[in-house]
């Protein structure tokens, strides 16, 4: 019995997945949606801002 | 240079960057510990990554001009400030979002965040040195002076993460992440990657125009240096 314990435990610390802590992030959504609402919004507005200046508008 | 190959580089950028969001919002795995929010990284390191090819492209445009004198460096070096600008403040915005359900706050004054910050401030000021000085040749040598002092950072940063106690992560070895996470940030690395040389491009003509706006204006320009634009080709 204290055998397999222990067998059990070796194999455990072995395991990558216990080797670190069980705890992971839940959800968090709204800063993944907010992440890429601001990359896209900067990425558009810069080439906004490059169109609006081009020289054929501006020679 | 054909004039389509420009607007065509912009659509692939943008196109390749509408598959790579949904790529990493709705394709590639959960990270085991982070869960869903990892996902900001395909947007957080790409744009990092950029900002600082960009500036690295803006020193090497710095030190060129002061060997050869060329408005066409001075232009690509004003152009690969501003593109590295705006992708830093993005990186690090990002990065400060990626900063709250991971660490528990937005910002902290870590080794990483602040020399990221302090590169920010530097290229900001940059910018900041060529709008105040009017004369084109003294500020293009006194803007790629800076960028040869501001890019001092750089290193700094990459290896901010190995030389101190960070709370940012080390670099990630392709070796240790699950392949399609590998594959979708080099996806939107290859994007953005795109996507910058047509910002770079595109603001590269806009310096060209203004330089020549300027050797039309002689008043705005001393007479030995007028010579010495026409001969290094600006007006052409």
């Amino acid at each position: 019995m204290k055998s397999a314990l222990i067998l059990l435990l070796a194999q455990q610390a072995t395991d990558p997945a216990h080797r670190v802590g069980a705890g992971r992030i839940e959800g968090g959504w709204e800063y993944i949606w907010a992440s890429y609402a601001i990359f896209w919004s900067a990425m558009i507005l810069y080439t906004l801002f490059l169109w609006l200046r081009r020289p054929e508008r501006n020679p | 240079m054909r004039n389509w190959l420009r607007p065509a580089l912009g659509g692939v950028a943008f196109a390749m960057l509408l598959v790579g969001s949904w790529l990493a919002l709705s394709w590639a795995p959960p990270d085991r510990e982070m869960g869903d929010v990892q996902r900001i990284m395909y947007v957080h390191v790409p744009s990092v990554w950029m900002a600082l090819l960009a500036v690295t492209l803006n020193f090497a445009c710095s030190v060129l001009y002061l060997f050869k004198n060329s408005w066409k460096l001075d232009a690509l070096a004003e152009a690969s400030a501003e593109v590295g600008v705006v992708f830093g403040a993005v990186g690090v915005t990002l990065g400060s979002i990626w900063g709250r359900p991971t660490w528990g706050v937005y910002w902290t004054w870590d080794p990483r965040l602040t020399t990221a910050a302090i590169m920010l401030v530097s290229y900001a000021g940059y910018l900041a040195l060529r709008r105040f000085v009017e004369d084109p040749e003294r500020r293009a040598v006194w803007s790629a002076v800076v960028a040869i002092i501001a890019y001092v950072d750089v290193p700094i940063i990459w290896y901010s993460v190995k030389w101190w106690k960070s709370l940012h992560q080390v670099q990630s070895s392709p070796k240790t992440v699950d392949p399609d996470m590998v594959f979708v940030l080099r996806w939107n690395a290859l994007g953005l990657l795109a996507l910058m040389t047509f910002f770079i491009w595109s603001r590269y003509r806009i310096a060209l125009r203004d330089r020549e706006r300027e050797l039309a204006l002689p008043e705005a320009v001393a007479p030995a240096n007028t010579a010495q634009m026409q001969a290094s080709g600006a007006a052409r």
